[in-house]
């Protein structure tokens, strides 16, 4: 479900412009989500300047648009690795091990919670339940979702993401 | 009728309220937190729970209303241990720094924490930091203490309508701050730290300098920079103002009375609700602007004058005050000697006071013989008022501000009313927020937000625009007969043949005048508010005849916009060339001989000069001698007659007497410097845009040789032989309402109790008007005046680098006050910068490229960096009104305005200049 409708947004390669969108939405400030989704994908993160252009669009005040943005832990707050892996770590994924995980990732990748690895090849940000507890531990790596994860499998999925 | 129980008491009520408000009544506080009683309703603290018989779990006061038969317990073991809890959890992250906080003593936390506990938290965790954040000119931020509350936030975006501010993250690390996250760039108010319930932001000016019981007074007096007049307290300590609050702020924390266990019984009723805001509502409501907030530190500048001076060898020097006094009345005595009371003249002051404005004219009339009086008011107010007056009959402008948020439909022409009145702004953007339709002809950017409909007119071309929508809601509106004399005008004007190309001349299409003309014509409270830049206009009086016609159609009300303090007091204390007190005319003998006979001195029976004609006989050597009372004309007007440059003395002057607390352009060239008393320092009364008189009280002493406006010039007048005995403004008051006969009645101690007086008027024209209405013709005449604007923007074109010159304001800016407070200064953008639409630039103009500005008809130039703005109007630019790095006013540059035949305001359309690369 969530892939799909984030990926409608931004498979648009075409310029900023989340005006499309308003047909979607009842008003504007409900247009406020998607569109900041798009201006990451323009941007690459939701710098003050992403945020304004945000702003402008939608006539949403910047100083609103920018508590919601920080408000919700999917947006990139700073810029960030070609490929960024949200993996969580709360009571399920927590149970099953999720907390190994960080650390394989860190010594096969170099790349610690919260930061990018040197080569810009990932980043890794711990997230709070992303609603996967019944196959956890799970992550997502930019859009796609992994479950199930396990030591030896996800090696093998991130070794995809070049 | 709601029956309700509280803590055993019973309580009635009309209406269902929240339990909070319900106990107040009874004299029972609940202690709260995020709950602020000017904001919408929150309920995120539960600091106010409460408990209610029958409900399983406690409620929140703040947002529970009460039903009938409701038992409430607002105290008990139960909810004093909840409160606890929910005060232990506020604290977990709460650095506790009290003893280096500014708001210790007066702090909301504090006070709950001190009744309720704990004294001590469970968490053992690390305290989240959040280092204080000092990268705002002018406002603090320190996050460890914030509550996250959202009073700031509710306030800034609610009531303020600014949106300059949000919660950011979340959990615990919740916390406000303005979009960079650094400087709030925002229209600094302030009103964001007066709803703050702790020290999480402080005014950097006032920051660490005191504490809240360490103050020697509180003052209660009224603003000294715009026509709103708001109520403040200035905070006083060892002499100096430290802090301006509102005076409802002031009043809430008078009436912070202890609550808790056991005290509840102590607090009377009729304090409680006395004090309490709803039932304190003064004309701001307890909000205030920058200006008024932040804008006192001058009262401190040590550039302030502090000496008279006079001018020897070329040079101004310090003397004593005999010797100014004496030489300033010997040479007044000789010219009048010489030439005659008309070679004389004075500039009255819109920042000086009802009384020192009396005694001006009083001198002026009676002592020199002159009635050559006027003041900037004649910019546009003066003009505009006298005007309207003439057509509608007097107190036709003055209608109570706060009446503006009841209007459903507001009409705001020729000016942004949140920049040159933010208060007003504020009833405007509140009325917007109620669901009142906006309607702008000239930009309000400020409004913006309010979603106004904007009538986006060819520049100049306003007039046409209001003559077709008059003649359309005079075709949908019925005519009522209450004005009989400008009815018959309306109907001559209608009669008039439509105006011809209209859409094409103004850009604005039959449609959209067609439709706001119907939601005009439909509105069931309308307003009309009028700002100066339609004043300012070779035909400024067609336009408000239109204005004028609008309102009455429309039964509306009209706010005329004043930007400085006392504009409306100037005029009702005759500081005008054909008007005595009162707006008695000149002309009419009984009106003279009554004022001769109560003030004991004659005044000339013929009108004198207004400014601009005045200005002009200067230049001609007309007038050798001239007045200035707290003013500064060579920077605040156009048509400054030019010295050898701009610093030195006029020369067609003798004598230039400048009264003020500033050295100033002016000063600068007299040659006499009388040094005179701010705001802080004196008593008097200010007269409001909507013709409200409050008292202005003294607050710190002097601290230089100045004196009172009033007592100098009645000094002045002893020695050229005319004495005149007033010990205090209530004196001078008290001759005022027996001349003046709209300040009939008015007793000083009635206004200074506070007691706020709005003068009883009748919509009539008081008989000093009748049959001086302007416009006998009718509406022909004017059509006539109005098809001929100032220069057609055609012959422009031709004219590449020529341009008009609008004036860009500043929120932050109301002359030399202004200038000499730093904290105003940090937050003025200081950039020297000329904007123009990027289609007008001619070769060589570029972006950033730096440009030289001149007038054909003035030697100053400037020079400026250009920046390109499609905003700005074709075949214009807009430059500063004051520029700060150069301090120079743009208005100098331009020296030969023609004025309105019937207003005398400047054409500021004729303002042209040149513009060239570098
Ligand atoms: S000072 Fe005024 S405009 Fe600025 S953040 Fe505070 S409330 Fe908003
Ligand atoms: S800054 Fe003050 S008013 Fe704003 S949320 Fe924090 S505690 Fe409340
Ligand atoms: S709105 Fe006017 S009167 Fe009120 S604080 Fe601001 S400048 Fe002063
Ligand atoms: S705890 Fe990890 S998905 Fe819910
Ligand atoms: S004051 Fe009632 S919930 Fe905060």
């Amino acid at each position: 479900m969530k892939k799909e409708v984030m990926q409608n947004d931004l498979d648009n390669k075409s310029l900023f412009s989340p005006v499309s969108l308003r047909k979607r939405y009842p008003t504007l400030q409900a247009t406020l989500l998607p569109a900041l989704y798009e201006a990451q994908k323009r941007f690459e993160w939701l710098s003050l300047e992403a945020l304004e252009a945000v702003s402008k669009e939608l006539d949403v005040p910047k100083a609103t648009v920018r508590g919601v943005a920080t408000f919700y832990s999917m947006y990139k707050k700073h810029p960030m690795g070609r490929h960024l892996i949200q993996l969580c770590t709360n009571i399920s994924c927590m149970l099953f091990g999720a907390e190994r995980l960080v650390d394989i990732i860190k010594k096969h990748y170099g790349v610690e919670a919260g930061k990018t690895s040197d080569d810009g090849r990932f980043s890794l940000v711990i997230m709070e339940c992303i609603g996967a507890c019944g196959t956890a531990p799970a992550m997502l790596v930019n859009t796609d979702f992994h479950e199930n994860l396990t030591e030896e499998n996800i090696i093998k999925i991130l070794d995809e993401y070049k | 009728m709601i029956k309700v129980t509280i803590n055993g008491k019973e309580i009635e009520l009309e209406q269902p309220e929240t339990i909070l408000k319900a106990a107040r009544k009874a004299g029972i506080k609940i202690p709260t937190l995020c709950h602020h009683d000017w904001l919408k309703m929150y309920g995120g603290c539960r600091l106010c729970l409460v408990e209610i018989e029958k409900m399983p779990r406690l409620q929140p006061a703040c947002s529970f209303l009460v039903s009938d038969g409701m038992v409430v317990t607002t105290e008990s073991e139960q909810i004093s241990a909840v409160r606890r809890g929910v005060l232990e959890f506020i604290l977990i992250n709460h650095p506790l720094d009290c003893p280096f906080c500014d708001k210790a003593g007066e702090c909301e936390l504090q006070d709950a924490v001190y009744i309720y506990g704990p004294s001590s938290g469970r968490f053992k965790e690390q305290k989240i930091k959040h280092p204080e954040n000092n990268t705002d000119p002018l406002l603090a931020r320190n996050m460890e203490r914030c509550i996250a509350c959202t009073r700031c936030v509710r306030m800034c975006e609610d009531v303020q309508g600014a949106y300059a501010i949000a919660m950011t993250n979340r959990g615990d690390r919740t916390l406000m701050e303005p979009f960079s996250g650094n400087r709030f760039d925002c229209e600094y108010c302030g009103n964001c730290l007066t709803v703050c319930p702790v020290g999480s932001i402080l005014s950097r000016p006032s920051k660490s300098s005191y504490r809240p019981w360490q103050m020697d007074a509180n003052i209660a007096t009224v603003c000294s920079y715009c026509g709103v007049g708001c109520l403040l307290n200035l905070q006083v300590r060892d002499e100096s103002i430290k802090k301006v609050i509102p005076v409802e702020d002031a009043a809430l924390r008078s009436s912070f009375e202890r609550f808790g266990p056991g005290v509840a019984e102590k607090n009377t009723e009729k304090n409680l609700y006395e004090n309490s805001v709803e039932n304190r509502k003064s004309l701001n409501r307890g909000l205030l602007c920058a200006l008024g907030r932040f804008g006192h530190e001058y009262v401190d500048s040590r550039e302030r004058l502090t000496s008279p001076m006079v001018r020897k060898n070329g040079k101004l020097v310090e003397t004593s005050w005999d010797e100014a006094l004496d030489f300033v009345a010997l040479k007044l005595n000789e010219i009048k000697n010489s030439s005659g009371g008309s070679a004389l003249a004075g500039i009255a002051s819109p920042r000086c006071t009802n009384e020192d404005n009396y005694i001006f004219q009083k001198f002026m009339r009676g002592v020199l013989g002159t009635n050559n009086i006027d003041s900037t008011a004649r910019l546009g107010f003066a003009g505009a008022q006298a005007y309207l007056e003439n057509l509608m009959g007097q107190g036709i402008t003055a209608n109570p501000i706060s009446d503006l948020e009841d209007a459903d439909v507001i009409f705001v022409v020729g000016g942004d009313p949140t920049i040159a009145t933010p208060v007003l702004g504020l009833n405007i953007r509140a009325a917007a927020a109620k669901g009142a339709k906006i309607i702008t002809l000239g930009r309000a950017a400020g409004l913006g937000r309010s979603k106004p409909k904007e009538i986006t007119a060819n520049l100049f071309t306003e007039n046409k625009v209001l003559e077709r929508l008059l003649a359309l809601l005079f075709s949908k509106k019925e005519m009522t007969g209450e004005l009989p004399a400008f009815e018959e005008k309306l109907k001559a004007a209608a009669a008039a043949p439509p105006a011809e190309k209209t859409t094409e001349v103004t850009g604005v299409t039959e449609a959209e005048m067609a439709e706001i003309s119907e939601i005009v014509a439909s509105a069931e409270s309308f307003a009309v508010v009028i700002g100066s830049d339609i004043v300012q206009r070779a035909a400024g009086h067609c336009g408000l005849f239109c204005l004028a016609g609008i309102s009455y159609l429309a039964s509306g009300r009209i706010f005329l916009l004043s930007d400085r303090p006392n504009e409306q007091g100037l005029i009702d204390m005759g500081c005008l060339p054909d008007r005595l007190p009162g707006g008695q005319s000149l002309a009419i003998d009984g009106f003279r001989k009554k004022y001769e006979e109560i003030s004991g001195l004659t005044a000339p029976p013929d009108k004198g000069l207004t400014l601009f004609p005045m200005l002009k006989a200067i230049s001609e050597g007309e007038i050798k001698g001239l007045y200035v009372m707290g003013e500064n004309p060579a920077l605040n007007l156009p048509n400054w007659p030019a010295g050898d440059t701009r610093k030195s003395k006029i020369k067609s002057l003798e004598l230039l007497v400048v009264q003020d607390i500033f050295p100033t352009e002016t000063s600068a060239m007299a040659d006499v410097v009388l040094p005179a008393l701010s705001w802080a320092e004196r008593e008097g009364t200010y007269t409001n845009l909507e013709h409200r008189i409050q008292v202005l009280r003294r607050a710190v002493k002097n601290m230089t040789y100045g004196r009172d406006d009033w007592r100098i010039i009645a000094e002045i007048s002893s020695r050229m032989g005319t004495a005149m005995k007033f010990s205090s403004p209530a004196d001078i008051m008290a001759e005022i309402v027996r001349v003046s006969p709209v300040h009939r009645d008015l007793r000083y101690p009635d206004i200074e109790k506070g007691t706020m007086l709005c003068r009883p008027y009748k919509g009539q024209p008081s008989k000093s008007q009748a049959g001086g209405v302007v416009h006998g013709e009718g509406f022909k005449d004017l059509i006539k005046t109005c098809d001929r604007p100032g220069g057609s923007l055609d012959d422009k074109k031709s004219m590449h680098r020529d341009f008009v010159l609008l004036l860009e304001r500043s929120l932050f800016y109301s002359g030399v006050t202004s200038r000499k407070t730093p904290a105003l200064s940090r937050i003025r953008p200081d950039a020297a910068v000329l904007r123009m639409h990027p289609e007008d630039a001619a070769p060589g103009l570029v972006e950033g490229g730096r440009v030289r500005v001149s007038s054909p008809s003035s030697e100053e130039t400037l020079e400026l960096e250009t920046v390109f703005d499609s905003s700005v109007p074709r075949g214009a630019v807009k430059i500063p009104e004051y520029l700060e790095d150069l301090g120079v006013g743009a208005l100098s540059l331009i020296t030969n305005l023609p004025v309105d035949p019937v207003t005398k305001a400047p054409a500021f359309e004729e303002c042209r200049v040149t513009v060239e690369a570098v």
